[in-house]
């Protein structure tokens, strides 16, 4: 009778532990770059989402140059493009699978623009690497968008008004007294999202990224095991979401104690 | 103390919410002159605080005008005297004007010293040393100059509206607004504070306050505003008001808070 795991075969994969470990650098490397760009892409989008740009705002007064107050002109006066823009990006982004935003970007845009085929530290491959980045980045910025954007409304209103009060711009309010105090609330969140992105990145072995998912089916390819080299990657993940998470917890508390006098 | 001279003129001021159905304020005229220390009073929910938030834009206003500098601030747009199209400038128009709190609203993550530069180092283009040793003086005289360093939530409530209120002077504004200063304050720090205003209003600063503090009304200013219903119902100095009351609903309010 077949066992679930054959202790003997685990023997067998030892020789490919190097495609392991840089199986490790490149999903760590990923998920580093794909939370950084996911974050700048983020900012932009909140701050998209909360601008105030109203291209037709002039027709929202009435002729003593008074804003009315209900009435189509009203409505339309009121719409942002810019914000709407990026709403539509959100909710288009969260609404599909990551796997076919992956392999659209992948095939879609990277088949159309020629990247280099370079290799960094000599195992990872330029042209499959940045289109894995892009894509989970611009996924996880849609994210982190909703999640700045909630430590930015978490800001008790009437900082803002005191800021403006002062004189402040809504951009140096926003720069100065608003971002600030979000960010701080937000860290953790952002740190949360890096253990996902961890995971998600898995996702990109489909594209040929050598991740330690991709380890994997190369050591299924050439041995035909499948279970042990996943239990393998299994202790990988857990090994590096575990601790991240318990070591994101941790600062939480402490942080959440400097609040305090 | 009280000149002629009209520093904001408010005529017909409206806001309205949800189409009309609410009316925080329906129809305040008033004019405010340079040296008035204006007390607002009335029950909650009377548009005190609507009325004083209109003033500078905080709430912008449904209908009516508020005139200040020559400027009607509740038009977008206007003309200059050379009949040009100018876009109204609030941000300048909100240094002249000081505000000042319920709930203090210090930044939290700057020092006192920081919360008093920010704005005249960043919105006037002061130097920062020139800020630090304004602000230095400013807290001095209020006596938390050894707190410069502390952040706000080192501080007790009335140090912290003591700072509040330093902060917005540092601007140089022509007109402070004190939105309920002492409401969110234990009683016994309510004192300090108060006097803080008194040594303001008697340097000449025009103030607006809204309040709760019938003492204060009657001692420091020299206009008092009763307001209920988002109407001004009645105004005067404040022998005329507690004294000699002649509206029903001020005397039903002054029946309930003396």
């Amino acid at each position: 009778m077949d066992h679930l795991i054959n202790w003997s075969n685990f023997s067998k994969i030892v020789p490919y532990a190097d495609l392991f470990k840089q199986g490790l650098v490149v999903t760590v490397l990923l998920s580093l770059f794909t939370v950084v760009i996911g974050f700048c892409i983020a900012l932009v989008l909140a701050l998209m989402r909360m601008s105030n740009i109203r291209p037709f705002r002039f027709l929202g007064y009435d002729k003593d140059g008074h804003q009315r107050e209900s009435g189509a002109l009203a409505v339309i006066s009121r719409f942002n493009p810019v914000s709407f823009l990026a709403t539509a990006y959100v909710e288009i982004l969260r609404s599909t699978p990551v796997v076919v935003q992956l392999l659209i970007i992948y095939f879609g845009i990277f088949g159309v623009i020629e990247l280099p085929s370079f290799q960094i530290f000599g195992f990872i491959k330029f042209n499959r690497f940045f289109p894995g980045v892009v894509a989970l980045g611009m996924n996880s910025g849609a994210y982190l968008c909703e999640i700045i954007r909630a430590g930015i409304q978490s800001i008790d209103g009437g900082q803002t008004e005191a800021a403006r009060s002062l004189g402040l711009s809504q951009m140096q309010n926003l720069r100065y007294i608003v971002l600030p105090q979000a960010l701080k609330n937000i860290l953790p969140a952002i740190a949360n999202e890096f253990v996902v992105i961890i995971k998600e990145s898995a996702i990109t072995y489909t594209i040929g990224v050598q991740d330690i998912m991709s380890s994997v089916n190369a050591v299924k390819g050439a041995t035909f095991i499948i279970i042990e080299p996943l239990l393998v990657a299994t202790v990988i993940y857990f090994c590096l979401c575990f601790p991240t998470s318990k070591l994101i917890a941790y600062f939480e508390r402490r942080m959440r104690h400097g609040d305090t006098r | 103390m009280a000149t002629q001279d009209k520093l904001i003129q408010v005529k017909d001021l409206k806001k309205y919410y949800k189409g009309g159905a609410i009316k925080a304020l329906d129809g305040v005229t008033i004019d405010i002159n340079k040296g008035d220390v204006m007390a607002v009073i009335g029950p909650s929910g009377s548009g005190k605080s609507t009325f004083l938030r209109s003033l500078n834009l905080l709430e912008e206003p449904t209908g009516g005008s508020i005139i200040f500098n020559g400027v009607d601030l509740t038009k977008k747009k206007y003309r200059d005297a050379r009949g040009k199209s100018v876009k109204l400038d609030v941000d300048g128009l909100r240094q002249k004007m000081g505000m000042v709190f319920q709930h203090f609203n210090l930044f939290p993550h700057m020092t006192i010293l920081e919360n008093m530069v920010l704005a005249p180092v960043k919105v006037k283009g002061m130097s920062r040393a020139e800020a630090e040793k304004k602000a230095l003086e400013l807290l001095d005289r209020v006596g938390l100059k050894d707190r410069a360093d502390a952040y706000p939530i080192q501080l007790s409530g009335g140090q912290k509206q003591r700072v509040a209120i330093v902060r917005a002077l540092a601007m140089e504004p022509e007109v402070m607004l004190f939105d309920e200063p002492t409401s969110a304050l234990d009683p016994e720090m309510v004192g300090e504070v108060l006097d803080v205003m008194k040594e303001l209003a008697d340097e000449g600063m025009t103030m607006v306050v809204v309040t709760h503090e019938m003492g204060f009304a009657k001692e420091v200013g020299n206009r008092v505003l009763f307001m209920a219903d988002g109407r001004l119902m009645e105004h005067g100095t404040p022998q005329d008001i507690f004294d000699h009351p002649q509206n029903p609903r001020l005397k039903d309010f002054l029946a309930k808070v003396l």
